[in-house]
């Protein structure tokens, strides 16, 4: 039973993998002969500090947009978790962003971000506030580009915890109003012990997604400015198409890889001490 | 350790693509003409110049049908070229900057022209031609036929500068003098440039450097490279009269003109290419004016060269060349040039040009004529691109946005240019 989906898995995944690994070793551009150079791409790439900048940008942004997205998508959920046709609207207009391609949504922001003729720049003035360079300026390009991934990607967070706060029973809320605790104390006690699940698959997909940006670097600010938001997939891509050396890109696949493999791993440990700690 | 390129590639992962190039290509079409396929990089009018070209050849022949494809932009369209070379579909005809054809000669991608018929008495403006583009162009086989060529070109708002009375600086103390003059804060920027390889080399050339030396080692201009990178910091965050220009590769030179059509850049470095656009939208007066000097003046040359395949069918290949000889006739090639604003390519193109008085209508396309005496050739170095692109361009952007100290930011890439992965 597993033969067809092993036989997928090493096809698409394993081999491919194998082959990145492989070439990592060489200098190679495609057209001219392949020549064996050992570690020497990840040398380089760890050596001029390249390595070590991409991935502290694209941990900062994983950090910035799971963060965000998961805060925006609970406070949302349980703002919106009412009957009532005002509040299905509101909740389908803000899943609706989640559903929009990629390239329209990086497209319609790079209009209203625009410093001089966009919307954001209109509202700067209009409060008499500076000029904020937000795709422009180094310091604020990658928490606008994060900003933009949770603005996309909170509807699913929404939606998902909308999910998890209607499974649990409206018994034990009423249980812990009778015995006197408000608010706060029944999200405390009640609602987050029992949402923990939700929260943690919500993470692992915002983690995912942000760690898959691509789109939205390559159509906001094509990496720059000053490189401030080359993520790693980017980074990638640019190395193999854009300055011609598959051995460096491959080297930062493979190390891309392991990363996430260090991430996988800490994410399932998280969840299995979540599953024992219920358990027991 | 060297594996060959074939043995390399079979195991890599362009298996799926292999199977597509594995099919038959279709080398004529059901009217019996040879398809000749063409990706080109070319938009708005260039785009429309090209394929007009494209439909004269049309009307003087009928046994070969050019196919366009547009492909993006340069850079875009160089990916995908060497993507489809990899995997052996390439088409018989496309076009790329200069600064990678000795990079595809190289890796023996491109078809020496030299033996098709008419080719080597095609007469090329030597500054814009393979033979005076690259230092000892001429020595090689002819890989490159030039198709849009360009020089950078300054740009002065006529009607600021009259009322300022003030002339186009000639010198490099001129320029920051009329910068910082003509800067209104907040409203205009005195001068504008696109942070990048290209007008940076033009700075490093007037300083007096070379970005690679008689040796092929890349010196990035030495200390006139500092010096042409300091000139930049120093006119964004001393004298504050720059506006680096947002965006990479094309936005940024896109934001330039904006700013320039806009009046909020009094003047501007941009490309010969955008003459006639600039024209005829700017609502004053655009006047054109040669780069300034430091201690010479310098421009390299830009644009792109048509290339030829060499994996594609002989046939396509041979159709190929007789379009290049129709698109290098006086007629096709002043008619690109009146129309853009890009460089006349031959002698009798530029001739023409003059005799019919186009020059003297139009005085800035006269000045970018006269600036092709102070090109300095690129050198024939296959890396040359790679190291624009991966190493000096990047840096070029983080040393002018972030104030880094140009001396180590240009000694970190003349390191890194001498061990390209």
């Amino acid at each position: 039973m597993l033969g067809p989906s092993l036989a997928a898995w090493a096809l698409f995944v394993f081999v491919p993998l194998g082959l990145a690994a492989y070439e990592s070793l060489f200098a190679w551009d495609m057209l001219t002969d392949p020549v064996y150079v050992g570690g020497a791409n990840y040398a380089a790439i760890a050596e001029s500090g390249e390595l070590g900048r991409i991935l502290g940008r694209t941990l900062g942004f994983s950090v910035l947009v799971v963060s965000g997205s998961m805060a925006l998508g609970l406070g949302l959920a349980l703002l919106l978790d009412r009957p009532g046709r005002f509040f299905a609207f509101v909740r389908g207009a803000i899943f609706s962003a989640y559903v929009v391609s990629w390239v329209a949504v990086a497209l319609l922001w790079v209009l209203l971000l625009d410093p001089d003729r966009g919307v954001a720049a209109a509202l700067l003035r209009a409060f008499g506030l500076p000029r904020v360079g937000f795709l422009t300026d180094p310091h604020a390009a990658l928490v606008t580009l994060a900003a933009v991934t949770i603005w996309k990607i909170t509807g699913y967070a929404m939606v998902v915890f909308l999910a998890g706060l209607r499974s649990v029973p409206q018994s034990l809320h009423e249980a812990a109003s009778l015995d006197g605790a408000g608010p706060i104390a029944r999200f405390r006690w009640v609602t987050w012990p029992l949402l923990k699940p939700t929260a943690a698959f919500v993470a692992t997909t915002s983690l995912i997604v942000s760690f898959q940006a691509f789109d939205v670097v390559r159509i906001m600010t094509g990496g720059g400015p000053a490189r401030a938001t080359t993520l790693f997939v980017y980074a990638i891509y640019e190395q193999v198409f854009m300055n011609l050396s598959v051995g460096r890109a491959s080297a930062l696949a493979v190390v891309y890889f392991l990363v996430l493999c260090v991430l996988a791993a800490a994410q399932l440990r998280a969840w299995r001490s979540q599953t024992v700690g219920r358990r027991a | 350790m060297s594996l060959s390129r074939r043995s390399f590639a079979l195991g890599a992962s362009l298996a799926a693509v292999g199977g597509v190039a594995g099919c038959k290509r279709a080398v004529r079409d059901d009217k019996g003409r040879i398809r000749l396929r063409l990706w080109f990089s070319l938009g708005g009018r260039n785009r429309e110049v090209l394929l007009e070209i494209v439909k004269r050849f049309h009307a003087t022949q009928d046994e070969i049908h050019v196919e366009p494809v547009y492909q993006g932009d340069y850079f875009e369209s160089l990916a995908k070229l060497r993507t489809a070379i990899a995997a052996k579909a390439a088409p018989a005809l496309s076009h790329v900057v200069a600064e990678v054809v000795p990079y595809l000669a190289r890796a023996s991608t491109l078809e020496p022209l030299d033996g098709y018929p008419g080719m080597k008495e095609i007469p090329f403006v030597a500054a814009l031609a393979q033979s005076g583009g690259f230092r000892g162009g001429g020595e090689r086989p002819l890989y490159g036929i030039p198709l849009n060529r360009s020089t950078p070109l300054m740009y002065c708002n006529g009607d600021i500068f009259a009322k300022e009375g003030l002339r186009p600086p000639t010198t490099w103390k001129d320029l920051v003098d009329t910068a910082k003059t003509l800067t209104r804060p907040g409203t205009r920027w005195g001068h504008e440039v696109p942070i990048s390889w290209w007008f940076w080399v033009a700075l490093v050339g007037q300083a007096g450097g070379v970005v690679f030396d008689e040796a092929g080692r890349a010196t990035l201009g030495d200390e006139a490279g500092v010096r042409a990178l300091r000139l930049w910091q120093d006119l964004v965050h001393r004298d504050k009269a720059m506006r680096p220009p947002p965006g990479r590769d094309y936005d940024a030179w896109n934001v330039v003109n904006q700013d320039f059509l806009g009046g909020r850049a009094a003047f501007i470095w941009t490309s010969t290419a955008y003459i006639r656009y600039l024209e005829d939208n700017a609502k004053f007066p655009v006047v054109a004016a040669p780069l300034p000097r430091d201690v010479r003046a310098s421009v390299p040359t830009g644009g792109t060269f048509f290339v030829v395949v060499k994996q594609a069918p002989d046939e396509e290949k041979v159709a190929a060349a007789r379009f290049l000889r129709f698109f290098c006739e006086a007629e096709q090639a002043a008619y690109l040039s009146t129309r853009t604003g890009y460089l006349p390519i031959t002698t009798p193109a530029a001739a023409k040009m003059r005799a019919d008085g186009f020059f003297a209508k139009h005085p800035n396309d006269d000045v970018a004529q006269a600036q092709l005496a102070h090109v300095d050739p690129w050198p024939w170095e296959p890396l040359l691109f790679r190291i624009e692109r991966d190493i000096v361009d990047p840096r070029l952007e983080e040393a002018v946005l972030l104030d880094r100290d140009a001396s180590s930011v240009l000694a970190e890439a003349r390191a890194l240019a001498a061990r390209p992965g």
